[in-house]
This record gives structure tokens, C-alpha cells and sequence, in this order.
């Protein structure tokens, strides 16, 4: 194949829903280049749901990982000194100063104007 | 790498089923067995190819149609079925990789009849009662199908039927609008959907395929469970249908071509006149009534467009 002229590249589609959304992975699509994958993106996935942005990325432009690779991504279960749920205890101990612990739920609600 | 050099080819199967069974999900990349890889193909290649074909007899009905919205309606059906198509042709190219094969192949395949597409998109659309129960009933019969595979262990198929069928949803009230405008009107009307009923009858049986390899030869329908790529037989899928569209059909003042129709209480099953299924392997064969028009259509049209691919291709690094 290597240097024969082809009309079928592999682009990777992803868009946004909304303005304050992620970008999230569509599908892939075949087209001839970037102008035509970005035309074929919208007549494709994009016939009812709202869309604000879209990206195409060229496949050739990923690194991936293959098979055995992903074995690297398990995780050990012995990292709770990383996560809110290896402080747990702390819910007991301000409840002695009669203090409520400001958890993940509680801090998050702060957003903007709440406080 | 390493690891799978030191595994046996066996070994690395038993893992596979286990994955599968342990209901994770297949990817691309992953290794897996010829026999997965070469059911899939198959599947999904003639599932997409179908999408692209089905919208063949439907298109037809656009300057037909009895009025602007449904024009418009139609319009948008045949666009989803395009791309639907599309979708699936993907996720069978990633499949074909290790083969060297590519969409040009696929299309060849389709031109010289290695590549079948279903049954029910080789017959004639005569009326706009049959425009109106392709939707219904072909897209419910699909809808049927389709489902049962959303949990499939192939996850790029699982995903691409995800939204397929949420579109199919519109399909289907789509075709029931239709039915139910003609349902509603004149005698003649009614008379339409009862002919087209008649019609399409023998086709909906065959579109779920054989109870079993013993009717026509082979059957893809053991290997596709055996992988969980789907979770219940072509008998199964007909009798869901049955027991789904049945009882809407009969709701119509419609009359099911089958006097020997009937629900067996005891067994929990319905009771039908078997379809003719030399007829339906012939039609696979394209030799249906409107098998070779349509597939001249596509040949037509992918001969007539070889200079935009000529055009527009280019040399990658």
C-alpha cells in the first residue's frame, strides 16, 4: 500500500454538546481529507443531537495502546492515602467538635455564587 | 511482546471466551480468534451493506410521497439509513486490517455477490402502503434483531447498534404514522395496507433467517451466541416479533396472511406456515425481483463517481 494514492483515511470524530461540555468521541469515518471529514462528521453523527464544536483527527496522528499494553493501566488497591476514602475518619472526628466535614459533595456545591 | 509470544494459541482462546464471558468488552486491536474476527466480518459487513441497499427501495418513494412532511420525513429516514451504513462499514474495515481489505473491497464484493444483503431489500415497493410498512414492520423486525445484539461482546458494534437503534425508534413511528394515516382513510387505503400486508408477509418471516442450518445449508446463528455477540436464536427473535407486532397488526382490522396463524397457550409459541425458503436462498443469491436492478444502481453510481475518488485521493505518509 505505502505510497499509493488512497480516498479512504481513517479520522477519528469527536464534539461538544454543549459550550461547557467535554469533547467526546463520536466514531471514526473514512474520507479524503480533513475539509471533507469535517463535512462527512456532521451529515454522520450529527443529524438531530446539539452540537457546538466538532474535531476530525487523522488515525496516523494516534498513539495508542495495543493489547498487552494495557496491561500497564491496572491499578493496586493500596492507595487510599490518594483518595477522600482513606480520610473517612475525619467525618467522626469533627463530629466531636461538633463540626460537619466539608466532603467532595459539600465543596463542590460552592460553585459561582453558592456558598 | 513478549507475553503473547509465550502463549499458546490455545491458552490465549480460553482467555478470550473468559473475557467474553466475564462480559468485557472486545476491541479492535485486541487479539482474538479467526473464527470471532471471520463471524463479525460477515455479520456486520452484510448488516452494513443492508443499510446501504435498504435505502435503495426507499428512496424511490421521495418524489412519491403524498406531501411535503412526508417527503421531508422519508427524506431524513433514507439520510439515516445512509449513515447507519457508513457506521457499520467502519467497524467491519477495522476487522478487515489484518486481511489488507478496505471499502473498495467490500463494494467489489457486493458487485460480484460474495457480499449478500438482506432479503427484504431485493423485493419490489409498489404502493406507498408498502413505503409505510417497510417502516413499521421491516425496521420492527430489525429493531428486534438489533437489540438483541446491544449488549454484544464486540464493543465497536455494541457501540455503532447504540445509535443505530435510537434512530430506528424514529423509523419505526415514522412507518406506524404512515399505516396508521391509510389505517384511517378510505376504504381503498385500507385496502392497500392489507395488500401490502400480503406482500410483505413471506419476507418478514425469512428476515429473522432459518430456525436452523438443516433449512438452508448454514447458519451463522450458533457461532454469534457461542461469542455473545448475540443472546437469542432466529426462532427466538421471530417469536418476540410475533408476540410485539401481532396483536398491533390484528388492532388494524388487518388480516395476517397465514390461516394456520395461531398462539399455542401450553408452549408459549406461536404456531405459523413456514416461509418458502428455496425462494429465500434464492433471493440471497440476488436472484430476487429486484436484486440485480438495484445492485446495477450501485454499480452505476460507483462507476459514474470513480473520477471524484480519482480526483480527491491522495498519498499518505
Amino acid at each position: 500500500m505505502g505510497k499509493e494514492a488512497t480516498f479512504y483515511q481513517e479520522f477519528e470524530v469527536f464534539s461538544k454538546r454543549t459550550p461547557s461540555a467535554s469533547f467526546q468521541h463520536q466514531f471514526s469515518l473514512l474520507a479524503p481529507n480533513k475539509e471533507m471529514a469535517l463535512v462527512m462528521a456532521q451529515e454522520n453523527f450529527m443529524r438531530r443531537e446539539p452540537v457546538v464544536d466538532i474535531w476530525i483527527v487523522n488515525r496516523k496522528d494516534i498513539r495508542g495502546l495495543e493489547g498487552e499494553e494495557k496491561l500497564i493501566l491496572g491499578r493496586l488497591n493500596n492507595k487510599d492515602y490518594r483518595e477522600t476514602k482513606g480520610y473517612g475518619y475525619l467525618k467522626k472526628k469533627w463530629r466531636h467538635y461538633e463540626q460537619q466535614m466539608l466532603d467532595e459533595k459539600e465543596i463542590l456545591s460552592w460553585a459561582g455564587d453558592k456558598k | 511482546m513478549v507475553l503473547a509470544a509465550t502463549r499458546t494459541e490455545e491458552e490465549m482462546q480460553t482467555e478470550f471466551l473468559a473475557r467474553i464471558e466475564a462480559g468485557e468488552k472486545i476491541e479492535a486491536d485486541d487479539w482474538m480468534p479467526e473464527e470471532y474476527r471471520v463471524a463479525l466480518i460477515k455479520l456486520i459487513s452484510m448488516h452494513g451493506i443492508s443499510e446501504i441497499m435498504g435505502a435503495l427501495p426507499e428512496k424511490e418513494w421521495v418524489p412519491k410521497a403524498p406531501s411535503l412532511r412526508r417527503k421531508l420525513g422519508i427524506m431524513s429516514k433514507v439520510q439515516d439509513e445512509m449513515g447507519h451504513g457508513q457506521l457499520l462499514l467502519r467497524v467491519a474495515e477495522d476487522l478487515l486490517k489484518p486481511y489488507d481489505r478496505n471499502r473498495g473491497d467490500l463494494m467489489q464484493d457486493l458487485f460480484n455477490g460474495d457480499l449478500k444483503f438482506h432479503n427484504v431489500f431485493h423485493m419490489e415497493t409498489k404502493t406507498w402502503a408498502d413505503a409505510g410498512l417497510i417502516g413499521w414492520l421491516v425496521d420492527g423486525a430489525a429493531i428486534i434483531t438489533q437489540t438483541n445484539m446491544l449488549g454484544a461482546s464486540y464493543g465497536p458494534y455494541a457501540r455503532a447498534l447504540q445509535r443505530i437503534c435510537a434512530e430506528e425508534v424514529f423509523h419505526a413511528q415514522h412507518g406506524e404514522s404512515i399505516i396508521l394515516a391509510l389505517a384511517e382513510g378510505t376504504a381503498e387505503q385500507r385496502a392497500m395496507i392489507q395488500e401490502s400486508l400480503n406482500g410483505w408477509w413471506e419476507s418478514l418471516l425469512m428476515f429473522f433467517g432459518p430456525a436452523s442450518s438443516n433449512t438452508t445449508g448454514s447458519s451463522k446463528q450458533d457461532v454469534t451466541i457461542k461469542y455473545r455477540i448475540r443472546t437469542k436464536t432466529n426462532e427466538q427473535l421471530r417469536q418476540d416479533f410475533f408476540d410485539k407486532y401481532i396483536p398491533r397488526i390484528q388492532s388494524l382490522g388487518l388480516t395476517i396472511p397465514d390461516p394456520t396463524l395461531r398462539y399455542n397457550d401450553e408452549e408459549k409459541l406461536w404456531e405459523y406456515a413456514q416461509p418458502d425458503w428455496s425462494k429465500f436462498k434464492k433471493i440471497i443469491k440476488n436472484e430476487g425481483p429486484r436484486s440485480q436492478a438495484r445492485l446495477n444502481l450501485r454499480r452505476t453510481s460507483y462507476e459514474y463517481n470513480a473520477w471524484v475518488r480519482d480526483a480527491l485521493s491522495a498519498v499518505i505518509d
